[in-house]
């Protein structure tokens, strides 16, 4: 197996474990361990095994084609850094699972943990050794994910989902701007491969870009690492379990800012924008976290704080910009990780005993677990910095480099202090964290009586503690060319000569270490006492980040409901206005910018006739407006009149086909609609009864007014601009030449729609098709408005005048008086099913085709409906409308496909004269066929329309609210 | 391709009409093995159109004169990648959303699956023809059928909502009329090749009516792709529609988007003289406006739906910006999200349905409760640290959900990771000096796919994670497996990032590319057959 090969198992094995961990049983908790453990050592192997390359300041590369016209492939880069934080990674977690072996509880599903456990393994080593920025940036959010399902893992607890939504916030918008970073930083040095971008550093620094593309890394550098102000969701992330918290919350995740500092430092680092973004914010983190924790009183909260303020202090070292402090940081990433990790495992321990983990309620726990005890003394030393313990070492340096001068500025000056002042505090609080916990006598019983935990469940502490001493008293042997393995990556040709001794000499940096150490003994005798009682941290808990976070979610989610309700409406009215003007100015732009002009085809003249004709029909449409509120049928009627206008218009100018078209269209609708309006609701005639019509009704209704004149008025100009430009040579041209040559009709509005444009008319029959079905299907389910149940005024009063005599059944008066165009309707019954025919089958040389005469065929229908009343029409005539409308479509699709059958495409027509005896020669077109089909479905969708109409009348009245029809029930 | 091969292009809409004139004749037992049927078939004939795109090495678009009538006489059907990719998004859409419906929204009323497919054949046409007129029948065949299915399943809220949509797209379809009679007026053509050769050609004079005409067009279009502020109609619309329905709506914003995307590049594009990307500001700056509504939209919506609805928004208004831009690498970027957003806000529509049934309570999101600052260990003892084990089909559903909200947010490892660099990536390409609003577009965007995951993560943890709410819901298979087919197929666009992303750049080179289009579409030289 190649070192690539192996690089890119190491990255996928822990999402293959993830996968087959959610498919263990929920109770298989050994199982999932023995199956993360195995993961997290073989990578450890695995990656321990490629350290010899990386040991020569070799840098492997595996590169596999992803995205290449974007420059994002998927590389994977093992450098001396990477190697150091994947090995943490790994030997972290390998320790972790152990430890979370025995402390998640048999009834958890633990499954699901490590499941989820894992794949934030992989996805961390994947931020660690992606040799690609976009990469980065990819897997840098799916840590983010992870975290937030790791810390609502006990989702239950209203604190977990609170701490898991906090934190996903932070680090997912950190996430963002850190890829919009990312993507800037790309664009400057001419790729995304780190190579690319590390080897850019003068073409960075001088892009106009370079302080945007910082700022945006460096908040997601910040968010991740919980760096003030973002630093408030890491406490709150605590709510998870504990093995998460010392894994994800102090060794590996809230490193991954670190970690970036750290790979970008060579090219990111060197400006005074780089020093003062970045070294007052590791101060101010440092210093914030320090104090906070002193008044913890959970050890995990104090233990937060206390990462915090680490986290702050290596933040602090890499914005100093010198190299030793890029050495001093790298160094202490890898002993706070070791030190705090295990705090955590004790804590974690010290919360499973006792049952609690608040320290005031601790106390004497040597008594009862010595050895943890042991374990966890050497690890708070490390933390305070005590000689011969890791933490010492980096503090060291830490103290060397801020006693350095770096800008010149007053934060040189500063900063001496500030860094002792916390370490005393670092101090501080390790004490109280001891001698609380281990020592003082608790205040009153503890929860449960402790003992010392199983003998593996301590492993992974002494294996850390371990390390702690090995690295604090022989740190060159230890993990000095690891160190400098990363150190060699980092820097490069700047890597600077430092020492791993332990011992110095008397020198400044010692003796701030040793003020701190007294400081903080100091500090702790005098208060110690006092901490106890401490319900917020003085000073800084005033700040309540928490608290005006979510203020700022609240206020930002109240803000997006203010101007959603402000920019948007639910209500139909503004919304078909906003329409209109858009429309309206739309239209209108192009002439505000470019003129309007008539055409050179000046006016013609009018005739008188016709002119009066469309006076009449524009005041019917007109009055029909006016009345369509309240007067609907008045409304229908002037409507009718207005088509009939336009019928006329269209014979004037020479078109008899539409004329028909229109006429029987008109005479179908009319009729269909004086049938609906039965059901409609009773209007209020007067809304404001008493009062006058308020002023913004008056002003809106008025606005309408001007738009609908406006619009009217912009038609007709638009509409005058085109007419009077001359005709262009259109497509229509073609038709008229060639409709009986090569359509085979003489009515050439006919061959268009059967022919030239078929398509469109297949496509049209359909709509009308679904239109029909969809109304159908509408009113079976319709619920006529209370006001229209009852039976109208005019039918009461025959129903009361026939129950008043004795010779006559309900219903008869209507009876007798519909009797003579009863008679008349059933006997045109025939004369208009023929003339259907005759539309039909002349259409395509005359006036007529089978949407023609599919209307006047529903004429005959609607008459008999009209004349008999629906009971009697449907015991005699049966018409099964769905079945018309499905031969129909498939009449038509199936004679346009009928030419693949001869090897032309859909709807290619044929047409020959066929020698019919005693008739003659008749004209055969196979767009005859297409029309039968359009004729039925026009006739089977009217007429359902009209029996869906019809039935309306004879349903049962239901006096109550009507139980709605059974789903599916259907009718024909 | 020739013979038989060649009528595939034709199948998109014949074969769900045929299908649904069978049905309508049949009775209700073999309908939904018919309707299941035709859309598998649609993917396979989908497929088969979107290999031979891809097959080809050069621009290739093939073109289907109906009737044998040649361009622009008698109507074509034009396939070429685009046409090609958006047939293919339908038709998945098509299938998984029907296969969710077989489960048990079917029965929710009459003829659920004619109108199905009938919109199936609308949307079809609508991708597939080259004719603008005819483009206003497909409109109307998908329109007509959408209002049949938002009523599917009745109720006050679904009629309501209903008749306001049918109230706003018809008066949008007479704006299509005027529009399209405007271009014929000016130009005496609807064939779209035939006027991407004339449009150059317009006299001066006449420039303005184009304009004009086009813009009313366009306004149509935007409503129809819901830019603020004529989409208003659109979130309550799909949130009262059936779940599948919806999922299936899915694509009717992309309709729009598609349009505008293929006219402004054929017919306004560099070459069409006076009137050359009149419109791209206006593009620019109303996709810009529908961002930011949509994610005032989803910040403050209280339903899932709301959500999903609000994102359609957003969708749509990142889609015009993009097409706003003119630039080929935002295009290509958009491409990519056009495909990962759609499939995303289907599978979520599903989705939401299936966590929302668990609920006991439809409008859950609840408001954040918090105590204050962190400092006491009080809070801990109280709770149980002993985890829940969560049920197999709730872990379904959770993870489901959490995928889509991933897609919708942009975030990884799905494909709106990828497609949103893309996007930006492009933007930041553009020139040397980023412009101030490609900032703003870059802002909005970003802040959009935050938008979403804060609304789905609060939603998600109250409906998913909050002890009461914790009811198995019932769910059938057959519910599971459409969601995994659409959440797998944007696993796979992230997988295969590499070749998808290359097919949607040659698609965008190949849009603006009005030679090869009109080549394929016209007979003769272009230059001469406007002139026979």
């Amino acid at each position: 197996m190649t070192p690539q090969h192996l690089l890119l198992l190491i990255v996928a094995l822990p999402f293959l474990g993830s996968f087959a961990a959610a498919f263990l049983p929920t109770r298989a908790r050994t199982q999932a361990t023995l199956l993360a453990g195995l993961i997290a050592v073989v990578g450890a192997v695995g990656i321990g095994s490629l350290y010899p390359a990386v040991s020569q300041g070799q840098i492997l590369l595996s590169v596999t084609p992803w995205l290449p016209s974007l420059d994002l492939n998927l590389t994977f880069r093992l450098s001396g850094v990477s190697w150091l934080f994947a090995m943490l990674v790994l030997v972290m977690g390998a320790l972790v699972i152990l430890y979370a072996r025995y402390y998640m509880s048999d009834e958890d599903p633990v499954p699901r943990f490590f499941s989820f456990l894992l794949a934030f393994m992989g996805s961390m080593l994947g931020v660690v050794l992606s040799g690609n920025l976009i990469q980065i940036a990819f897997f840098w959010e799916v840590t983010s994910l992870f975290s937030f399902l790791l810390i609502g893992y006990w989702h239950h607890n209203q604190s977990a989902r609170d701490g898991a939504r906090m934190a996903l916030m932070v680090t997912g918008a950190g996430g963002i701007c850190l890829m919009l970073g990312f993507i800037l930083l790309g664009q400057m040095a001419g790729g995304f491969s780190l190579d690319t971008v590390l080897a850019s550093k003068d073409a960075i620094h001088s892009s106009p870009y370079y302080p945007l593309a910082l700022a945006l890394i460096l908040i997601g550098c910040f968010t991740k690492s919980a760096q003030f102000p973002f630093h408030f969701w890491l406490p709150h992330a605590m709510a998870a379990p504990t093995p998460v918290s010392a894994y994800l919350h102090s060794a590996t995740m809230v490193k991954a800012g670190v970690f970036i500092l750290i790979l970008l430092w060579p090219v990111l680092s060197g400006t005074d924008l780089w020093y003062f973004a970045v070294a007052p914010i590791g101060a101010i983190t440092l210093l914030i976290g320090a104090w906070v924790a002193i008044f913890q009183q959970d050890l995990k909260g104090l233990l937060a704080y206390s990462t915090i303020s680490h986290l702050g202090l290596i933040v602090l070292l890499l914005g100093l910009g010198s190299p030793l402090a890029a050495v001093a940081a790298i160094f202490h990433t890898v002993n706070h990780a070791t030190f705090k990790a295990s705090l955590f495992m004790a804590a974690g321990i010290i919360d499973h005993e006792t049952g609690t983990r608040d320290i005031r309620k601790l106390g004497g726990l040597w008594n009862y677990m010595p050895i943890t005890a042991t374990l966890a003394m050497v690890a708070a030393a490390a933390m305070a910095g005590v000689p011969l313990l890791n933490g010492f070492l980096s503090k060291e340096m830490f103290l060397a480099e801020v006693l350095e001068d770096h800008s010149g500025t007053l934060i040189d000056a500063v900063l001496p202090w500030l860094a002792t002042i916390a370490s005393a505090f670092a101090v501080l609080y390790s004490i109280r964290f001891i001698h609380q916990v281990f020592f003082v006598a608790p205040p009153e019983p503890l929860p449960r009586t402790p003992h010392e935990p199983p003998p593996w469940m301590r492993r992974p502490i002494e294996i850390l503690v371990l390390a702690c001493l090995l690295i604090g008293i022989f740190p060159a042997a230890t993990i000095g060319p690891f160190l400098a393995s990363a150190v060699r990556d980092t820097l490069g040709d700047q890597a600077p000569a430092y020492s791993l001794a332990v011992w110095h000499g008397f020198n400044r940096p010692l003796f701030l270490s040793l003020t701190a150490l007294a400081g903080g003994l100091i500090l702790y005798i005098l208060f110690g006492g006092r901490l106890n009682a401490a319900k917020a941290s003085p000073v800084v808990g005033r700040l309540k980040a928490r608290r005006t976070f979510e203020a700022v979610v609240e206020r930002g989610i109240a803000i997006a409901g203010w101007l959603h309700a402000l920019a948007g409406t639910r209500r139909l009215q503004p919304q078909l206005r906003v329409l209109m003007i858009f429309a309206l100015a739309a239209a209108a732009l192009p002439f505000l910018f470019l003129g309007y002009s008539v055409g050179s085809e000046r006016w013609t003249g009018v005739d008188p006739v016709f002119a009066l004709l469309w006076l009449i029909g524009g005041s019917c449409a007109l009055a029909a407006a006016w009345t369509a509120k309240f007067h609907r049928l008045a409304a229908l009627i002037l409507v009718g009149a207005a088509g009939l206008a336009t019928c006329i218009s269209f014979v004037w100018l020479s078109a008899p086909d539409l004329a028909l078209t229109q006429l029987l269209v008109e005479i179908v609708t009319t009729v269909l609609l004086l049938l609906g309006l039965r059901w409609l609701p009773k209007r209020q005639p007067d809304i404001w009864p008493e009062t006058r019509m308020p002023v913004q009704v008056l002003a809106r209704r008025g606005g309408d007014l001007a738009i609908a004149i406006i619009a009217g008025l912009g038609m007709a100009l638009i509409s005058y601009a085109v007419m009077t430009r001359p005709v262009t040579d259109s497509i229509a041209d073609f038709f008229t030449r060639n409709a009986y040559a090569e359509g085979g009709g003489t009515n050439i509005v006919n061959v268009i729609l059967v022919d030239f444009r078929a398509f469109d008319t297949l496509g049209e029959i359909t709509v009308l098709a679904i239109v029909a079905i969809t109304v159908f299907s509408l009113l079976r389910r319709f619920r006529p408005a209370s006001d229209s149940i009852e039976t109208p005024e005019q039918q009461r009063v025959q129903a009361d005048f026939d129950r008043r005599h004795a010779d006559r059944e309900v219903g008869d008066t209507v009876t007798d008086a519909l009797m003579v165009p009863r008679l008349i309707m059933q006997w045109m019954f025939p004369v208009i099913i023929t003339f259907a025919l005759y539309l039909l089958l002349r259409g395509h040389d005359l006036p007529g085709g089978g949407f023609a005469a599919g209307i006047a065929m529903s004429i005959g229908i609607l008459l008999q409906y009209m004349a008999m009343g629906t009971r009697e029409v449907e015991d005699r005539l049966m018409v099964l409308p769905i079945n018309w409308i499905g031969i129909g479509m498939l009449a038509a699709a199936l004679t346009g496909a009928g030419a693949w059958l001869f090897g032309y495409p859909l709807l290619t027509t044929f047409f020959r004269y066929l020698d019919v005896p005693l008739i003659g020669e008749v004209p055969a077109a196979s767009a005859l066929l297409f029309d039968l089909g359009v004729f039925a479905v026009v006739v089977g969708s009217t007429v359902l329309v009209l029996i869906a109409l019809a039935h309306q009348s004879i349903r049962t009245p239901r006096a109550a609210r009507p139980a709605e029809p059974k789903a599916g029930e259907e009718q024909g | 391709m020739t013979g038989w091969l060649h009528h595939l292009i034709v199948l998109p809409i014949v074969l769900p009409m045929v299908a649904s004139a069978i049905m309508l004749l049949l009775s209700d037992r073999f309908r939904q093995g018919i309707a299941l049927g035709t859309t598998a078939l649609l993917v396979a004939i989908a497929a088969a159109l979107l290999m031979q795109t891809m097959a080809a090495g050069e621009p290739w678009v093939g073109s289907y004169r109906l009737g044998n009538w040649a361009a622009p006489f008698g109507i074509v059907l034009v396939v070429d990648r685009l046409s090609a990719m958006m047939l293919m998004l339908t038709s998945v859409l098509g299938f998984t959303a029907l296969l969710y419906a077989l489960a048990r929204w079917d029965r929710a009323g009459p003829r659920f699956h004619v109108l199905f497919l009938l919109l199936l054949m609308g949307l079809n046409g609508a991708f597939l023809t080259g004719d603008i007129f005819n483009l206003f029948v497909f409109f109307e065949i998908f329109l007509a059928a959408s209002y049949g299915l938002v009523l599917h399943g009745s109720g006050q809220e679904r009629v309501s909502a209903g008749f306001h949509y049918i109230s706003i797209n018809v008066a949008t379809s007479l704006l299509f009329l005027i529009g399209v009679s405007m271009l014929y007026g000016v130009t005496g053509t609807l064939n779209m090749a035939d006027l991407a050769v004339r449009i150059p050609n317009v006299p001066p004079e006449d420039v303005t009516l184009l304009e004009s005409g086009a813009s009313i067009l366009g306004i149509a279009f935007l409503v129809k792709a819901g830019t603020w502020p004529l989409g208003l109609w659109l979130p309550r619309t799909y949130a009262a529609a059936a779940p599948p329905v919806a999922a299936m709506f899915a694509i009717m914003s992309k309709v729009g988007i598609y349009i505008i995307l293929r006219l402004s590049m054929l017919l306004f594009g560099d070459e069409a003289g006076m009137a050359a990307s009149f419109a791209n500001d206006w593009l620019l700056i109303g996709g810009m406006a529908t961002i930011a509504f949509g994610t005032v939209g989803i910040l403050s919506a209280n339903t899932l739906t709301g959500i999903a609805g609000h994102y359609i928004l957003v969708s749509s208004g990142t889609l015009l910006a993009a097409i706003g831009t003119g630039s080929e690498r935002v295009l290509a970027g958009a491409l990519f999200y056009l495909v990962s957003s759609t499939l995303a806000i289907s599978a979520f529509y599903l989705v939401v349905e299936l966590v929302q049934r668990g609920s006991a309570g439809e409008e859950a999101v609840s408001e954040p409760v918090f105590e204050d600052e962190y400092v006491g260990a009080h809070a801990v003892e109280e709770d149980n640290e002993i985890g829940v084990a969560i049920p197999a089909t709730l872990a379904i559903i959770g993870g489901g959900f959490a995928f889509c909200a991933l897609l919708l947010s942009g975030l990884p490892p799905l494909s709106g990771f990828i497609a949103k660099f893309a996007i930006i990536d492009g933007l930041l390409a553009q020139r040397q000096t980023v412009a101030p609003q490609t900032w703003l577009l870059i802002f909005l965007i970003l802040g959009a796919g935050f938008a979403a995951l804060i609304a789905t993560m609060r939603a998600g943890i109250d409906m998913i994670w909050t002890p009461e709410d914790v009811k198995t819901p019932a769910l059938d298979i057959v519910e599971a497996v459409p969601i995994a087919i659409l959440l797998t197929i944007c696993l796979s666009l992230m997988l295969w990032a590499g070749p998808v992303m290359s097919f949607m750049e040659a698609t965008v080179s190949n849009l603006d590319d009005r030679a090869v289009y009109s080549g394929a579409v016209l007979p003769e030289p272009p230059a001469e057959s406007a002139r026979p």
